[in-house]
């Protein structure tokens, strides 16, 4: 099976965000950047099956700024095949369209998105992509097996799972899944750092990558929490009504 | 050689920027190190032990053999790249980074650096894939600092050997299966007589002592261990016969590098935790993070600690350069296992009461600190390497 994976860098989750003045912007100054976390789990889901079939190849991709080479980088430390990053600027459906490019070129049997990236959580690319490939969409995914022509894609729901057929070529889109995402290995670093990462410019997909429909108006850090409240006095039952009244009047959770 | 004056060392001019790989060895050793060996740092303390499957984990990403080559089982890194783990999984756990430390530093170093192909293949192969365990068996109770005058004998036996004699301290010497040996086999020869010996440490005539109560690094067991009649053949000989005392000195030199980053993870520990408690705190009505008493003890800390990475860095860049490092890697231990020890003082008094009690980590830094000042040469005999280093002469 051949797995392509659309990869994004983001901001670290450790690091604390600052809204840079302006406001419709974060401060990227001294940023730490990482994989976002549901594309480690899309690596994690596709070298697994790499796991149980070696004749797997894994490729990544990310279309963003020069600095995304860390983030694939990491992604062949943790033991995919391949990686490729196109530089360059673009987001929505102009986003959508660079990447199915890429992917037409790929002919993989499969592109694994992370279901949303964790820094505008929009979860818009990977449908967008399938859309834009003409090609069926399996969104949540948290495992995937191959059968002929096909794969079979699992996803959670409420107390079980479905399993999904779909031909191939397909996108899937990965959920959190119970199988945390591996780390890479010392040799598997080494191994990374004499794989070439081709880099080309995203004009030269000669696509239309405009289509940027979306503005960020405004952006504010959310307000400063207040600090939390001890119930002391009386006994357990006096401090239990308490808490259901301060529960229901102040914090009206109730 | 001191790198105090201009163009006596060649680190590639003044560079701090780590490489792609160094980094993300760094960040792949915090993370784990963050998620998976931190939240098991107490328990491993308060039990003396360290769960198999967190040296099993340690050992398939690579951790137990950075710097041997890929050809011996190694992860192929540099000097460099192993300080920058050795400081993360030290940060999370002294007791966990020691067992990392003298299978990389102390055993898997020797056998890279003397060992035959056979050798290399028998042991380097599996120690440096994690597989096997190493334990370096140099110490002996009545020669420590002075092991020169170790009693161990090794005795020809047609063509193999007989050791006999009992050796102190030995870290990983209950769960090792590989121990590097060093015996007198000429008395006369003083220093000149001492050979080196890879040994299968389960074989015949090889005796584990009690684990030792230690005041800190408890996870890790320090045993006895006691030759009696231990017959090994002629390929268990490291090196030739006289080297043996070179090995171990020169094992030790890039050991201490190892020493020097746990100092500095152990030092890094009690700066970070201290940080965390200042901002949660209040005494006199605010945050003890606004105390100028408490904020002084911290910009100390936070100084001293990348003063001694800075130095530690610099030796294991030297190490990794081919240059000699000797008397850079006694700097290094010498002021960060100060550094350690100070710091986890002032973590127990930031804080205060809570700082004694086992709840807290700050009694854990305080307890393993003061080890790395007395193991793999103790602070005395680090400013002897340096004296030496300054009148220029060779200590073996």
């Amino acid at each position: 099976m051949k797995i392509l994976i659309c990869l994004k860098q983001v901001p670290d989750s450790t690091v604390r965000v600052k809204v840079a003045p302006g406001g419709k912007d974060i401060v990227t100054e001294g940023m730490t950047w990482a994989i976002s976390p549901y594309d480690e789990y899309a690596i994690e889901l596709a070298l697994e099956v790499k796991d149980g079939d070696p004749t797997t190849t894994v490729s990544v991709v990310s279309v963003g700024p020069a600095r995304a080479r860390d983030a694939l980088r990491q992604a062949l430390a943790m033991g995919c095949d391949d990686a490729s990053l196109v530089v360059g600027e673009a987001s929505g459906l102009g986003l959508s369209r660079a990447l199915a490019k890429v992917v037409m070129e790929a002919k993989p049997d499969v592109v694994l998105c992370g279901k949303q990236a964790s820094d505008d959580d929009q979860g818009f690319i990977g449908p967008a992509l399938a859309e834009a490939l003409s090609w069926p969409h399996v969104p949540f995914v948290t495992k995937l097996a191959g059968a002929s022509g096909a794969v079979e894609a699992w996803r959670e729901t409420e107390g079980g799972h479905e399993v999904w057929k779909a031909s191939a070529p397909v996108v899937l889109t990965v959920q959190k899944s119970a199988k945390e995402p591996r780390y890479p290995s010392l040799p598997g670093i080494m191994k990374a750092k004499k794989k070439e990462i081709p880099e080309r410019e995203i004009v030269s997909l000669n696509v239309d990558t405009s289509g940027q429909t979306l503005e960020i108006a405004s952006l504010e850090p959310p307000p400063v929490r207040g600090g939390g409240k001890m119930l002391k006095d009386g006994d357990m039952a006096a401090i239990a009504a308490d808490l259901v009244r301060l529960l229901r009047e102040e914090a009206k959770v109730l | 050689m001191t790198a105090t004056t201009a163009g006596t060392t060649e680190v590639g001019g003044f560079e701090l920027e780590l490489s792609e790989e160094q980094a993300l060895v760094q960040r792949t050793a915090r993370e784990f190190a963050t998620t998976r060996v931190l939240p098991l740092a107490a328990a491993i303390d308060r039990d003396a032990a360290i769960p198999k499957e967190l040296l099993r984990e340690l050992a398939s990403l690579g951790f137990m053999g950075v710097c041997a080559p890929q050809e011996w089982g190694g992860s192929g890194l540099d000097a460099v790249s192993l300080v920058l783990a050795l400081e993360e999984i030290f940060r999370a756990c002294a007791s966990t980074g020691v067992v990392m430390t003298v299978n990389n530093s102390l055993v898997c170093d020797p056998l890279l650096r003397y060992g035959s192909d056979a050798q290399k293949e028998r042991f380097l192969k599996p120690l440096a894939k994690g597989e096997l365990l190493g334990c370096f068996a140099l110490s002996e109770p009545a020669a420590g600092s002075d092991a020169a005058a170790m009693r161990t004998t090794a005795t020809r036996d047609g063509a193999g050997w007989v050791l006999n004699g009992t050796k102190n301290f030995i870290t990983n010497g209950a769960s090792a299966d590989v121990a590097i040996v060093f015996a007198q086999t000429d008395a006369e020869k003083k220093h000149k007589g001492i050979a080196a010996f890879v040994v299968d440490k389960h074989g015949a005539g090889i005796t584990v002592g009690k684990k030792e109560h230690k005041l800190g690094i408890r996870g890790s067991d320090t045993t006895q261990l006691a030759f009696d009649g231990c017959r090994v053949g002629a390929d268990a000989l490291l090196g030739e016969v006289g080297q043996g005392f070179r090995i171990a000195l020169s094992t030790l030199d890039g050991g201490r590098i190892g020493i020097a980053a746990q100092a500095v993870g152990i030092a890094r520990a009690c700066l970070e935790d201290s940080v965390a408690y200042a901002k949660e705190r209040e005494a006199f009505g605010q945050k003890i993070a606004d105390l100028q008493a408490i904020q002084w003890k911290l910009a100390d800390m936070a100084t001293e600690t990348d003063a001694a990475r800075l130095l530690t860095w610099r030796a294991a860049a030297l190490k990794a350069s081919g240059a000699p490092y000797e008397a850079e890697a006694a700097m290094a231990k010498l002021f960060a296992s100060d550094v350690a020890v100070r710091a986890s003082r002032e973590c127990v008094q930031v804080f205060g009461g809570y700082g004694y009690l086992a709840d807290f980590p700050a009694e854990r830094h305080y307890r393993d600190a003061k080890i790395t000042e007395l193991y793999e040469g103790t602070s005395e005999i680090m400013k002897l390497v340096i004296a030496d280093d300054l009148f220029g002469k060779d200590r073996a």
